[in-house]
């Protein structure tokens, strides 16, 4: 397909009630860094523009270092677009407020640098922190959602285990509840999979899945795992030296000279068991 | 699910309250001078119906000259020292945080010993002397303590150290310059000493002052208490749930080193307390900031009164200096906390 | 704003009314009696508590302007070398406490004791009732003069620095507290004797010494002491010369000076002065002066320390032992040590028939 822009955005489902579910709209948005404030930029990330409504899960794509977390911290709101918008939920992320924006977004971490003992339920409970006055105690309400929170993630059978008793597992259970407390019309999730055996990968990324299509929450996660990426999400967003070359389903991006050229591997595209795009090593040498 | 209720809280100070009550009663009593329970409460019975000629005029003077001013300057300083201490122990994620440790207690020293030096019988000035050098020390290190623009907390430690070894240094220095009496006067104030004479005869306005100054910080850091449980689970975590980090830190910074400033220009350094306190509070009522500020002022009250009973009972008729009490009984304290951690 | 307890019936102190009412009533109790004592302590009276007495105002040594009463039954000292003034001047009955120091004469060890000079009681002290309280700058802090002052208490601080100072000193002490004749013989005495000493010596040079206050690390005397303008009237001068009081100094400064004599001073008891000799020749650094070489080691009496009329005694015993040609006839005669807790001796015999004539001042 023609590329305007370096971006090229394909089949956008039309969902019914149309754009009522829109959560993420990204228009055109571009980025840039260098090393000095006077120097010409050392890396920039393309114009891209991409959407995400509600019930899906997108994957941003791509190897080490070509711009997924920057495109992340974009969307979070961390970054401001040097051109373009991100709006979320119809506002301009980058200006809201930080209380709002935490309601709007919440950006999932990975690990936990606990000092002080804490209970797996006050750790929950401390994702309300954006709705209320600053100096506040919670309400039942608080504690209803929280609740909530660790049940859809499975976690609550342990709500009054201390933190730095959990595995890691569990942990990272706890870590994206407190996430979902805050109610999120995002939530983000940076290489979620990084420590993780594959079982744990697969059990967390169903999760995901789970949160997207029962709990109707909208998820993105920055990821370099191909296979996972294709049979999990909606939608891809390839990612290549700050580039978007391409963005659609699994089997629109999944072609197999393009993978070979953004991740430098020979590769192999194939269809899985799932009928979703599978990739696998072509050779070793 | 019990989360923390504001009856809660209040529920926990009013025992602690209560047992600070006992613990000055029996603080009043103790001492080389005899006074009953009885005597106290008839005491103040006689003040409130107009009778104050019939007590005699010893009493007077020990109880409300000697005895009071000092629980209530020891109110008032471990109040300071131990939510100075848990303030820091957030601010700069570390459980060994005291308030001593960016270096304030330095600043005041030097500027007690420097007023003790060049004007060591006015009035006040010692006091003042070692506020501004609390002060001047605060703002120094917070400008060496930004990195970026913003209080980090590793470089504001680091900054903190180095001041305090260099103020230390100078003092070092100033003390061998020193001849015999002032010696003895710098000596005992660094040990922590709460029998300081006011700067007014005014003791009364005096307290006043310091207690006001105690509720505007300590209340300043009260207000950011939610904000510092979250900022102890990570500070990027602490952002995107939308708290304002380096406002925060700066707030905490600042009402955590004027508590300290003030207990250190009235009372010298008294050691342990603004360390441990935070750390035993925590083991009874929990971690939850909004529960520990009032409970570690409170706690800190009961330890520094007992400790000045102490000081002033153990060896009758010589009187310890508070620090060396507080050192005493905190070193066996650290200890034990420590092994319950590594368990 | 407070949600209701339902969520929370299982809390500790919450949804009990018993335990809730009675910790109101305890918060009441509390308040109401914060509030007395402090509508107590701003309502204290000011005045000192004496004023119903006559009393004299006077500056004492320190600069401070104190009203001392007229009257003076009740004494009570702060440090050693004030308790021996005391009882020089006969007044050792009028004594009502002393510190835990004080052992000279060795009645003072059975007074009453309000702690040490640096930490006394300001509770005991005041349990006293004492009229007068005596201080000194060179053992006490300021800030218990002060104490004592805030109170309402009498409190006279000397601040000896010469031997003629002290002795002005005890004569002004010795008219507050109604002693006077007493105290203008006690000092006519000791000048006397210390123009005796001054007068043999008065054609010698000055033998240079070192007075050793701490072995480890070396501490000696700086040049506004008392006990160096004492080794001045005993004929002897500090090798050192120094602005501080004491001065820590180097073995290496030490050795290039080549003290003549070496003064240590000593408890009453440890006599021998031959063991520290042999001691000292086995240190490093000692070992190469010549005034260890040739045993010239003097053990001073502790009353050098202490600017009391027991100085006088340890200025002799110095004098006699740097200058040991001149005072061979045997002066003992004329100085009187404070051995054995007798008061001294000359004083005692011609005033204690003048005392039974005074009546209490």
């Amino acid at each position: 397909m023609s590329s305007g822009g370096g971006a090229v955005t394909l089949s956008q489902p039309i969902l019914p009630g149309g754009n009522a579910n829109l959560r993420l709209k990204v228009e055109q948005a571009s980025y840039a860094y260098a090393a000095t404030d006077r120097s010409a930029p050392t890396f920039t990330l393309g114009p891209a523009s991409f959407e995400a409504r509600q019930r899906e899960l997108v994957a941003i794509l791509g190897p080490n270092a070509s711009g997924k977390s920057t495109m992340l911290k974009l969307l979070a709101g961390l970054l401001k677009p040097l051109s373009g918008r991100i709006e979320v939920d119809g506002t301009e992320v980058s200006e809201l407020d930080l209380k709002v924006r935490a309601q709007k977004i919440a950006l999932v971490s990975q690990e936990s640098e606990l000092l002080f003992p804490l209970r797996v339920w006050e750790y929950v409970l401390q994702g309300r922190y954006p709705y209320g006055r600053r100096l506040r105690f919670e309400s039942d309400e608080d504690c209803l959602l929280a609740g909530n929170a660790l049940a859809q993630v499975g976690a609550d059978a342990l709500r009054d285990r201390w933190m730095d008793q959990l595995s890691g597992g569990e942990k990272q259970r706890v870590i994206l509840a407190r996430a979902l407390a805050q109610q999120p019309s995002l939530l983000l999730l940076d290489e979620p999979t990084q420590h993780l055996d594959i079982g744990g990968k697969v059990e967390l990324l169903r999760r995901l899945r789970r949160l997207a299509d029962e709990n109707r929450y909208t998820v993105i996660v920055v990821t370099h795992e191909l296979n996972l990426a294709a049979e999990f999400s909606d939608r891809i967003v390839l990612v290549h030296k700050g580039k978007f070359p391409r963005i659609g389903t699994p089997a629109e991006v999944y072609e197999r000279g393009l993978l070979e050229e953004v991740f430098e591997a020979p590769l192999e595209v194939e269809t899985g068991y799932s009928g979703r795009p599978r990739v696998i090593l072509r050779a070793t040498h | 699910m019990r989360p923390l209720t504001p009856q809660r809280i209040l529920g926990i100070c009013a025992l602690l309250c209560g047992v600070l009550f006992v613990v000055c009663v029996v603080s009043l009593r103790m001492g080389a001078y005899p006074i009953s329970v009885r005597d106290i409460v008839s005491t103040l019975f006689n003040v409130a119906t107009g009778r104050r000629e019939e007590i005699p005029v010893e009493f007077w003077q020990v109880v409300f000259g000697l005895r009071l001013p000092r629980i209530a300057l020891g109110i008032l300083v471990g109040a300071s020292l131990s939510t100075a201490g848990a303030g820091f122990q957030a601010l700069l994620r570390n459980p060994l945080a005291d308030p001593y440790v960016l270096g304030v207690s330095s600043g005041a020293a030097l500027g007690a010993i420097i007023s003790l030096i060049v004007a060591p019988h006015t009035v006040g000035a010692i006091q003042l002397a070692a506020f501004v050098g609390a002060a001047s020390t605060i703002t120094a290190v917070y400008f060496l303590g930004r990195r970026g623009g913003q209080l980090d907390s590793p470089t504001l430690l680091l900054a903190g150290i180095v001041a305090a070894s260099f103020l230390s240094a100078i003092i070092m220095f100033l003390l061998t310059m020193v001849t015999g009496s002032e010696l003895r006067s710098i000596a005992f104030w660094l040990m922590g000493d709460l029998t300081a004479p006011p700067p007014t005869t005014n003791v009364l306005g005096w307290l006043g002052f310091l207690f006001f100054v105690f509720i505007v910080a300590a209340g300043a850091m009260y207000t950011t208490s939610s904000d510092l449980n979250l900022i102890l689970t990570g500070e990027q975590e602490a952002k995107h749930l939308g708290v304002n980090v380096n406002r925060v830190k700066f707030v905490v910074y600042i009402a955590a080193s004027v508590l300290t400033g003030l207990a250190v220009s009235v009372s010298g350094a008294i050691g342990y307390v603004g360390l441990l306190v935070p750390h035993v509070m925590r083991m009874l009522f929990g971690t939850d900031y909004r529960m520990l500020i009032p409970t570690a002022a409170i706690g800190g009250a009961i330890a520094i009164v007992l400790a000045d009973t102490l000081a002033r009972t153990v060896m009758a008729p010589t009187e310890l200096p508070v620090g060396a009490m507080t050192a005493l009984a905190g070193a066996p304290v650290f200890i034990y906390l420590m092994r319950r951690r590594m368990r | 704003m407070w949600r209701p307890a339902s969520l929370y019936s299982r809390g500790f102190f919450v949804g009990r009314k018993f335990t809730r009412a009675l910790g109101q009533v305890f918060c009441m109790i509390y308040l109401l009696a914060f509030c007395g004592a402090m509508q107590a302590a701003a309502a204290a009276p000011h005045q000192t508590p004496g004023l119903k007495r006559a009393m004299k105002f006077v500056t004492d040594e320190t600069g401070r302007r104190v009203a001392i009463p007229f009257s003076v039954q009740r004494i009570v000292t702060l440090a050693p070398d004030l308790t021996e003034t005391v009882y020089a001047l006969g007044l050792g009955d009028k004594l009502a406490a002393d510190t835990t120091f004080c052992d000279t004469p060795p009645a003072a060890k059975l007074k009453p004791h309000i702690g040490a000079p640096q930490t006394p009681s300001l509770e005991a002290i005041v349990a006293m009732h004492p009229d007068l309280v005596l201080a000194t700058t060179s053992i006490n802090r300021p800030e218990t003069a002060d104490a004592l002052l805030r109170l309402g208490i009498s409190v006279y601080t000397s601040d000896p620095h010469t031997v003629r100072g002290m002795l002005d000193s005890i004569a002004r002490m010795a008219d507050l507290m109604g002693a006077n004749e007493q105290g203008m013989a006690l000092v006519t005495q000791l000048q006397a004797r210390l123009d005796a000493v001054h007068a043999r010596l008065a054609e010698l040079p000055l033998v240079h010494v070192l007075f050793v206050v701490w072995e480890d690390p070396l501490i000696t005397i700086g040049q506004n002491t008392f006990i160096a303008d004492a080794l001045r009237w005993a004929g002897a001068e500090s090798v050192i010369v120094a602005d501080q009081n004491w001065p820590q100094v180097s073995m290496e400064e030490i050795v290039r000076l080549q003290p003549e004599y070496i003064l240590f001073t000593g408890n009453h008891s440890e006599s021998n002065g031959d063991n520290e000799l042999n001691r000292l020749r086995t240190r490093p650094g000692w070992k190469a002066l010549k005034a260890i070489e040739m045993g010239h080691v003097i053990r001073v009496d502790d009353e050098i320390t202490k600017p009391s009329p027991g100085l006088v005694g340890a200025i002799e015993q110095i004098a006699r032992e740097l200058h040991p040609d001149v005072f061979s006839s045997g002066a003992r005669g004329e100085s009187f040590e404070l051995q054995d807790g007798m008061m001294t001796g000359v004083v005692a015999s011609i005033w204690q028939k003048r005392e039974r004539d005074f009546c209490a001042l």
